[in-house]
């Protein structure tokens, strides 16, 4: 059955563009980071998890081989997980089940991506296949855009009102973003330079989107035994969540969205939580776009269908509100995919160890983290907790 | 105390090139796998499959492609890239937690539809270092065939029964790609692809569609007589550049041992009753046998011609012809796994070995001349 499973020690390398150095390198830096932070080495790893975003991405294919040596993983098991825009959650699940399995005890977990050295708007294209769905599939935003219109025309929602909401979430991020040493974008915004930003695709303007970041994040995972002889906090893993639906965009309805609130449903399952926006005190929500944000609030339970551009104008996501969401700046700020969801998880052990310097939020105990990814395909969340 | 996890049904798709799309032939091992064990795709907990990108599928996120056609809709699900023996153990570990009791297991490749491997492979290369050499899969093994053939005393003809052994046996396997009656002669006059690897030395390219249903020990002994339990895995990674290697030896032992550990088994020879490896090159798999434990190093050549490993010998490899005979370069690992099912559960047809097969080995590697080994022990 089971065994309890712990974070124990995360790294992160400051996001951005990184053309100083290699990819391996790169991927070392956080691997290094990783092993700093828990305390540990090499040595004391049982097994490596690795995965990127497809390999058009950087242009080498199957890269766990080229990054053995950085990874540390020479001599030793290793597992590649890829799920696309999930895959840094998938990573952590990943690395969750080999250590509740009894399989291993101690499992380091790493995402990366350089996407300064490809395309990722190109890479993204070819997710869709190449007969129906390619000639017309072109990146991330246009898919984005459209949930976004699905979602404010099946609620009523006033376009003003979404705008504002979605303006609120953009300003409040890159303020947050500048206490977090990683993050990619660290440039306040106001409201009335969100709104009046250039479109890029309608909705979504500059600032409701993602930039494209280099970087690495690394996280080690525990069984209960190791962590009891280990010194610092861990971040016990409470509930995980994962579900996929419709691969063709057409049959599938993103605003009722069932595998998103699948997921939820898992994970709180899982964690024993009932009322998510009490029970919780911090989300690192995957929010590559300003609007799916506001529909991920509302998926994962923390109001209701449609009400989510009131809520956050009444402030409940902000730092101070009710559940404060993406306190580092979230995927808003910093974005280097393969390893972008386990980012969010390595923010919510961070927060719930209180050790997540300027942008703690006072108290955590129970924070969740999540990974969205495919065409609007795939979610997955993982909540950490400070108590077993 | 840890659950047991068994294999429930298996099914396997023909390696020759077909005209069914990739998501026909998704659909239809999923399928067969369901029937076979008589449920539905509402009573699979969970879906864990092996497929890979742009290059292998010509799709990005090729679990995004098939992932209703895979019965994983609304489903907790995953993907491992690379090496398919890997989704098979993750399926294992998600069934001893408890949180699921049955794991479908998904290993993909439509091989017609993608560049040759050595097109492929050579993307594994560093852009700096390694690809402006031109490196690629037969690179390297024909670099690591010289080694060995040098370090070991292994004879160019040792090598080519390899050939002669497994595309043999493949004539009594109906989905094969590739088959003959073979004779030494003819394998070593085939032309040379890299010095001293020939043609007929080197796996085709192929089709490999392949579904495992893995079940907990309670729900196993409900849906079949013949549960096929889960006994240990192991795996390991190698270095990056070839220069940093000993490519006579690798990991293959290391992750053998994580196996047999984990499986009680001290003396492979005589417990692992039949063995599935991963050869794309014959003179592979005369090294996997020492790296397995199966003869002392720089013995494969040696171990071959005893006949131990032909099908009516004391330790059959590759009765279904390996992957000499079949090559869906990210599916075969599983694809090895399916076959040693049926050698355990005794419907391998006219490939099954003459010997009683309570113990099975599979062996999946990719990446230069074996950067990425994994082993998996089931028995009855």
């Amino acid at each position: 059955m089971a065994r309890a499973v712990a974070v124990v020690g995360v790294g992160q390398t400051r996001y951005g563009n990184r053309s100083e150095m290699t990819y391996p390198d790169l991927v070392r830096e956080g691997v290094q980071a990783a092993f700093a932070d828990a305390g540990l080495g090499p040595e004391d790893v049982d097994g490596v998890v690795f995965g990127t975003m497809p390999s058009m991405m950087e242009g080498v294919a199957m890269t766990h081989f080229y990054f053995a040596d950085a990874l540390r993983a020479v001599g030793k098991p290793l597992m590649k997980t890829e799920t696309c825009g999930t895959t840094g959650m998938s990573l952590a699940i990943t690395g969750y089940y080999w250590v509740a399995s009894g399989m291993a005890d101690v499992v380091l977990v790493v995402g990366s991506e350089k996407m300064h050295e490809g395309d990722s708007q190109a890479t993204m294209s070819t997710v869709a296949e190449p007969f129906f769905f390619r000639p017309f599939t072109s990146g991330a935003p246009g898919i984005f855009s459209m949930l976004a219109q699905m979602w404010m025309d099946r609620h009523g929602i006033p376009e003003d009102k979404a705008r504002d909401a979605a303006a609120r979430v953009s300003v409040d991020h890159h303020r947050d973003a500048l206490d977090n040493p990683y993050a990619h974008i660290k440039k306040a915004v106001t409201m009335e330079e969100v709104k009046g930003a250039p479109v890029i695709v309608y909705p979504s303007r500059l600032w409701d989107i993602c930039p494209n970041s280099d970087g690495a994040c690394a996280v080690i995972f525990a069984c209960e035994e190791k962590v009891k002889k280990m010194s610092g906090k861990p971040a016990w893993v409470k509930g995980i969540g994962f579900c996929g639906d419709e691969y063709w965009f057409g049959d599938s309805d993103k605003v009722s969205w069932d595998g998103a609130r699948e997921t939820a449903r898992q994970a709180y399952e899982m964690a024993g939580i009932r009322d998510p926006l009490k029970e919780l005190d911090v989300a690192e929500i995957y929010n590559p776009f300003t609007y799916v944000e506001l529909q991920h609030y509302e998926c994962f339970g923390f109001c209701e269908a449609g009400t989510a551009p009131d809520r956050v104008l009444d402030g409940t996501f902000s730092r101070g509100g009710e559940l404060p969401c993406d306190p580092s700046g979230g995927v808003l700020c910093s974005n280097p995919i393969g390893a972008t969801a386990l980012v969010r998880v390595a923010e919510a052990a961070l927060q719930v160890t209180g050790r997540a310097g300027e942008r703690q939020v006072e108290g955590a105990r129970l924070a969740l983290s999540h990974g969205l990814g495919g065409v609007a395909q795939f979610n997955g969340i993982m909540i950490l907790g400070a108590e077993q | 105390m840890m659950r047991r996890v068994a294999i429930v049904e298996v099914a396997l798709s023909p390696a020759g090139e077909s005209a069914d799309n990739y998501l026909d032939q998704v659909y239809r091992v999923c399928r067969e796998v369901l029937d076979k064990a008589g449920i539905t795709r509402e009573d699979v907990g969970t879906v864990v499959s092996a497929s890979s990108d742009v290059f292998h599928g010509g799709v990005s996120c090729a679990n995004a492609y098939y992932w209703d056609s895979g019965a994983a809709f609304l489903k907790n699900g995953t993907r491992q890239d690379g090496e398919s023996l890997l989704a098979f153990s993750y399926a294992v570990m998600r069934i001893l937690t408890g949180h699921y009791d049955t794991a479908l297991v998904l290993g993909l490749c439509k091989g017609s539809e993608n560049p040759d491997n050595d097109m492929i492979t050579h993307f594994f290369t560093d852009p700096f270092y390694q690809r402006p050499l031109g490196l690629n899969e037969t690179v390297a093994a024909g670099l690591q065939m010289r080694a060995y053939l040098e370090h070991s005393g292994t004879t160019e003809e040792q090598c080519a029964r390899v050939v002669v052994k497994n595309l043999g046996n493949a004539l009594r396997n109906p989905n094969a790609h590739r088959k003959g009656r073979l004779d030494v002669d003819t394998v070593l006059r085939s032309p040379k692809v890299m010095d001293p690897l020939k043609e007929l030395e080197c796996a085709p390219k192929s089709e490999g569609f392949v579904a495992l249903l893995l079940a907990s020990e309670d729900k196993a002994k409900k849906l079949t007589k013949r549960p096929v339990w889960f006994r240990g895995f192991g795996s390991s990674m190698d270095f990056f550049y070839l220069g940093d290697r000993d490519m006579g030896s690798g990991v293959l032992a290391q992750a053998a041992k994580r196996a047999y550990d984990m499986a009680g088994i001290r003396d492979p020879v005589k417990e692992i009753h039949v063995a599935e490896v991963t050869e794309p090159y014959a003179f592979q798999e005369l090294l996997w046998y020492e790296g397995l434990g199966f003869c002392g190093p720089g013995e494969g050549g040696k171990f071959l011609d005893t006949g131990a490993t032909a099908p009516e010998g004391s330790l059959p490899v590759n009765p279904s012809g390996g992957v000499l005979a079949a090559n869906p370069y990210v599916s075969r690992g599983l694809c090895r796994l399916a076959e040693v099912t049926l050698q355990i559960r005794g419907q391998a047809g006219e490939r099954q070995v003459d010997r009683e097969v309570e113990t099975g080995l599979a062996h999946g590697t990719h990446g230069f001349a074996g950067q990425f080994h994994a082993v998996a022990v089931v028995g009855a």
